[in-house]
């Protein structure tokens, strides 16, 4: 018997195609604007090795900070009907519908040495403008949403009574969280961290706002094309773009292992 | 034991209105009553896991309304089981345990020796809950529950969700279970039969108040209001208030009464019981385990359940003319 082609599924395929292509096709066409010696040559250029680990570096610190702020509210949120949940929930996910300009301004005023905080953090001497503690602010702002929201789900996931039994059987409801609840949504809040993780690492619009030195690789990148050009601006994208699909994919095999550990049994 | 006085709860909109129950230590109570009656709202308010509006719960002669569920001793299982998915049933049944602050005295490990016998759990010991049945998860969560020696174990709907066979032997597990430990139980469940089976004193809980509690003989024989007695399977209830009727019925003034179908009598001779009627079939219609047929007479139609050899010995067809009756004992008087 003959395959049967549905309609839907052809349409599905055709769509399908046009977003991978969108999505893969101008990454990999980079690679035809400059040619290996230039790649050799950025490899071990030291700015853009320095802003590649400073990229990466301020993601991470601000995964980190994301999940230990998160993961207290994304539970309550998952936990708790109250009133005016629908607007804290708004609030949460607020930065991720303003322009990320818009974002690096918003928090330049709150930051400027002129406003009540940034005048406290500048009377302590922490300075947040045009250092790493303003790049992850900026990261953190934007990033944020999609931590609380992913592990917000994940909790949702683990059955109320679940916990009821637990703390039934004498543990606290911390220890009921941490030996159930967390243990069983982690893929759930790994995920999430994956995805707060990719995007710290691509903000560029509120990071240069707040500090557009020292320099993240995006800033590089742009500083690159505004003052040479493609062809310098090329290469240390095509270096960002390796290390952030090498990063990734090593983030989804750890998550995706658990998954298949968990499964078969 | 257990001693629960004017208890309020307040969820939403719906309300758990003035409870009163005691439950005296190694007793099986069980909550009665239809779905969304507040049943388990009442018992998981017991294990202190919703907050109440008023009232106090005492236990032991202990006010325990303000502790926190994890220092109450009163242990829940649910219906969906709700084992812990990353562990194995060792460490499932075990996992209680780890919380306690004997948690070395060897009666525990006595205790999961007896419940390893007692429900049968010896060959899945090593096994994740995703490979395990309904039955095996409901009994691993039995033993999860009552491994640490609780005041008291709280059983919410514990049956309804496996399939008959299952639910028949995890029943008869649950008997014997509270026969050998003697742990206070106090189950919720909407299904009479369940109820008949396990408790010793039932209470019916309706749309947030308790509306009878007792013996189940009492409550079985005398249902106070027209809802209990339908949810105890009083099929036959009418409002008597016409003078014949009351005469016939020996009563003063109007009133509900209540036969039980299995209670009536059919037959194609005159039958010789207190209550005497005749008529004609009406529908019969077989429910697996018994026949249940109308039977039509000139003022009121009653329900009759027949086995199946009585229905084939009668050999019923519909409009069959039939005599049929029933003896005063099995008359219930229901208040309102």
């Amino acid at each position: 018997m003959g395959k049967r082609f549905e309609l839907l599924y052809i349409i599905a395929a055709i769509t399908g195609f046009i977003i991978l292509f969108f999505n893969v096709f101008p990454i990999l066409n980079t690679f035809y604007w400059t040619d290996l010696d230039t790649i050799k040559e950025t490899i071990v250029d030291k700015e853009v090795l320095a802003s590649i680990w400073l990229s990466v570096k301020c993601a991470s610190i601000t995964t980190v900070i994301a999940f230990f702020l998160g993961i207290p509210l994304a539970y309550y949120l998952a936990r708790h009907e109250f009133k005016f949940k629908n607007l804290i929930e708004s609030l949460v996910d607020i930065p991720m519908v303003i322009p990320h300009t818009v974002a690096g301004i918003c928090l330049l005023t709150v930051l400027s040495p002129r406003s009540p905080i940034g005048h406290f953090l500048d009377k302590n001497n922490i300075e947040t403008l045009g250092t790493e503690i303003g790049i992850v602010i900026a990261m953190l702002f934007v990033s944020m949403p999609l931590l609380v929201d992913s592990a917000k789900d994940a909790f949702k996931w683990v059955p109320t009574r679940m916990e009821n039994v637990s703390r039934s059987l004498g543990a606290t409801q911390m220890q009921t969280f941490l030996g159930v609840t967390f243990i069983l949504s982690w893929r759930g809040i790994l995920s999430g961290m994956i995805v707060t993780w990719a995007r710290a690492i691509s903000e560029f619009g509120a990071v240069i706002i707040l500090a557009y030195h020292p320099m993240i690789a995006p800033t590089l990148i742009y500083e690159r094309f505004t003052t040479y050009g493609m062809k310098y601006a090329v290469p240390s994208n095509i270096i960002l773009i390796a290390i952030s699909i090498i990063i990734f994919i090593i983030l989804r095999l750890v998550s995706l292992g658990g998954k298949e550990k968990h499964d078969t049994h | 034991m257990i001693h629960i006085k004017n208890l309020d709860i307040k969820l939403g909109e719906f309300r758990i209105r003035n409870v009163e129950l005691k439950v005296k230590k190694g007793e099986f109570l069980v909550l009665l009553g239809p779905t969304a009656a507040g049943k388990s709202v009442i018992i998981e308010a017991i294990a202190g896991l919703v907050p109440i509006q008023s009232g106090k719960i005492m236990l032991n002669n202990r006010d325990i309304t303000q502790l926190k569920p994890e220092h109450r001793n009163i242990s829940i299982c649910y219906q969906d089981y709700n084992l812990f998915p990353h562990m194995n049933v060792r460490n499932n049944i075990c996992y209680g345990l780890r919380f306690k602050k004997d948690r070395n005295n060897p009666q525990y490990k006595k205790n999961f020796k007896a419940m390893v016998e007692l429900l049968k759990l010896g060959d899945i010991l090593d096994r994740l809950p995703l490979n395990l049945s309904g039955g095996e998860q409901q009994r691993v969560s039995l033993a999860r529950g009552l491994i640490g020696n609780p005041d008291v174990l709280l059983l919410d709907e514990p049956l309804s969700a496996l399939d008959p066979n299952i639910k028949t032997s995890i029943q008869e597990e649950l008997k014997n279970i509270h026969q050998a430990l003697h742990t206070t139980i106090i189950m919720v469940t909407h299904d009479f039969i369940e109820a008949n089976y396990l408790a010793q004193r039932v209470a019916i809980v309706h749309e947030g108040e308790i509306i009878q509690q007792g013996y189940l003989e009492d409550i079985f024989q005398k249902p106070k209001s027209v809802f209990a007695a339908r949810f105890i399977g009083v099929k036959n209830i009418f409002w008597v208030k016409n003078p014949e009727e009351l005469s016939f019925f020996g009563l003063k003034e109007p009133a509900y009464i209540g036969i039980r179908p299995e209670n009536i009598y059919v037959s194609h001779q005159p039958v010789n019981t207190d209550y005497q009627f005749e008529g004609k079939v009406g529908y019969v219609q077989n429910n697996q385990i018994y026949m249940e047929i109308e039977c039509r007479n000139s003022t009121r139609n009653y329900l009759s359940y027949l086995t199946i050899n009585r229905f084939f010995e009668l050999n019923l067809k519909k409009d069959m003319p039939i005599y049929f009756g029933f003896n005063k004992e099995y008359l219930i008087h229901i208040n309102k």
